[in-house]
């Protein structure tokens, strides 16, 4: 698993860091903590000294003897200088797994997003300012959390506090679920010892075939790997409603894929303006 | 090991899904490889021949994978053997070390994740 944890250096980022560290701790995934300034940064600028503390922080938590993330690794590597020659620098890297620290310039959330492309990340996480319609980054107000939700073509998991997760209510329409979403899930249920609830909607008129048995298909994905689920049909029209019964020790996980009914139903600025306005820690599903 | 064989590469998953993903993918890199959704089929095929890697699920039905490891690395110490796993959790990947897993990597993962790992263990098996 690649994890890629894009944070500023407001105290939901380092929520959000924690989460990162929680998530590695157990899947021993690489990861790489971005920050991006819009402009080129200053010796002074907060944001390469956040990202210089986020480090400090991911290594005393996982940079024992006995971590894979252990920089106990020197190699040569050519690094790109700015007046476009490149120079051998010697580094050090981790045992087994990656930890790499980057700083980009530009638009926060284009670079997001370019960056997890790069990398190939199967996980962005990122902290956003809490509930209430806002979900911002506090720096010049930029909306990147929402626009990385919604234009991510991975998985998203938007941090608005520091909670723990003891259960995690999926929706699901009747399009087809990734493996690798399917995949997320079962980690996060692992790590959280979290119980599952899959709501399944459905449109004009209650239980249709294909949602009932995208339903059942899932739920026994789940049942077959001994993951104790409840599951419940809900219309769409009523999604609203679903979704103020969760609390806010829940997760709320939304399948968000290309073909993805909630997608179709609504536009793509609905998916930040609800990630806005849900109180709760967010993971969107592709 | 010569350098003009193909790397053998066995996988284990009782997820028919992630053999259909990642035995085309590592064939067309250059490795010759089997699959298998059952582990009792794949330490079978253990006793008939050794393969240069394995890649197998932890969590299956039969025999876990983790015990398939232990019997993987006695059989065959020169194994390499990578632990892929949608239930990752401290203990199993500290105890995967333990017994001498070559890399853990949690699901999921893109296919260029794990065609990355089986190039160092590939390249670990031909300095050995």
């Amino acid at each position: 698993m690649r994890i890629l944890f894009a944070g500023d250096e407001h105290p939901y980022s380092a929520y959000a860091l924690k989460k990162v560290i929680e998530l590695a701790w157990h899947t021993w995934a690489d990861v790489t903590l971005l920050s991006v300034c819009p402009t080129q940064p200053s010796s002074r600028d907060p944001l390469p000294e956040a990202l210089h503390r986020y480090r400090e922080e991911f290594m005393e938590a996982l940079g024992g003897p006995d971590s894979p993330y252990a920089q106990e690794r020197w190699e040569y590597e050519w690094m790109a200088l700015r007046n476009g020659s490149w120079e051998e620098v010697q580094v050090r890297r981790g045992i087994k797994k990656e930890l790499r620290v980057r700083l980009r310039v530009g638009n926060a959330d284009t670079e997001i997003l370019s960056e997890a492309v790069r990398d190939g990340s199967d996980l962005i996480i990122l902290g956003c300012s809490g509930g209430g319609g806002s979900c911002m980054w506090d720096s010049a107000a930029s909306t990147a959390p929402q626009k990385v939700v919604g234009n991510a073509a991975c998985s998203v998991l938007l941090i608005k506090e520091d909670r723990p997760v003891k259960r995690i209510l999926a929706c699901m329409d009747q399009t087809t679920a990734s493996q690798e979403s399917l995949e997320m899930i079962n980690q996060l249920l692992t790590i959280h010892g979290a119980q599952l609830e899959l709501v399944g909607l459905t449109k004009d008129g209650g239980a249709r075939p294909e949602a009932y048995t995208q339903l059942i298909r899932i739920g026994d994905y789940f049942g077959d790997k001994g993951i104790p689920v409840s599951t419940r049909l809900a219309e769409q029209s009523k999604f609203e409603s679903v979704l103020s019964t969760h609390t806010g020790d829940d997760l709320l996980a939304l399948w968000m894929g290309k073909k993805s009914l909630l997608t179709l139903l609504f536009p793509r600025d609905w998916v930040e303006k609800f990630v806005s306005a849900c109180p709760s820690s967010v993971l969107v599903l592709r | 090991m010569t350098s003009d064989q193909k790397t053998t590469v066995l996988i284990l998953d009782d997820e028919p899904i992630v053999c259909k993903r990642l035995k085309p993918a590592l064939e067309k890199s250059g490795y010759e490889v089997e699959s298998f959704t059952r582990s009792r089929e794949a330490m079978h095929r253990l006793t008939e021949r050794q393969f240069d890697i394995a890649i197998t699920d932890l969590k299956m039905d039969g025999m876990d994978g983790m015990a398939f490891l232990t019997e993987v690395k006695k059989r065959y110490p020169e194994t390499e053997v990578i632990v892929i796993t949608g239930f990752a959790t401290m203990e199993t990947a500290k105890e995967s070390y333990q017994k001498g897993v070559f890399d853990f990597v949690a699901k999921p993962f893109k296919l260029g994740e794990i065609l990355e790992v089986v190039k160092k263990a590939e390249a670990k098996r031909r300095s050995a």
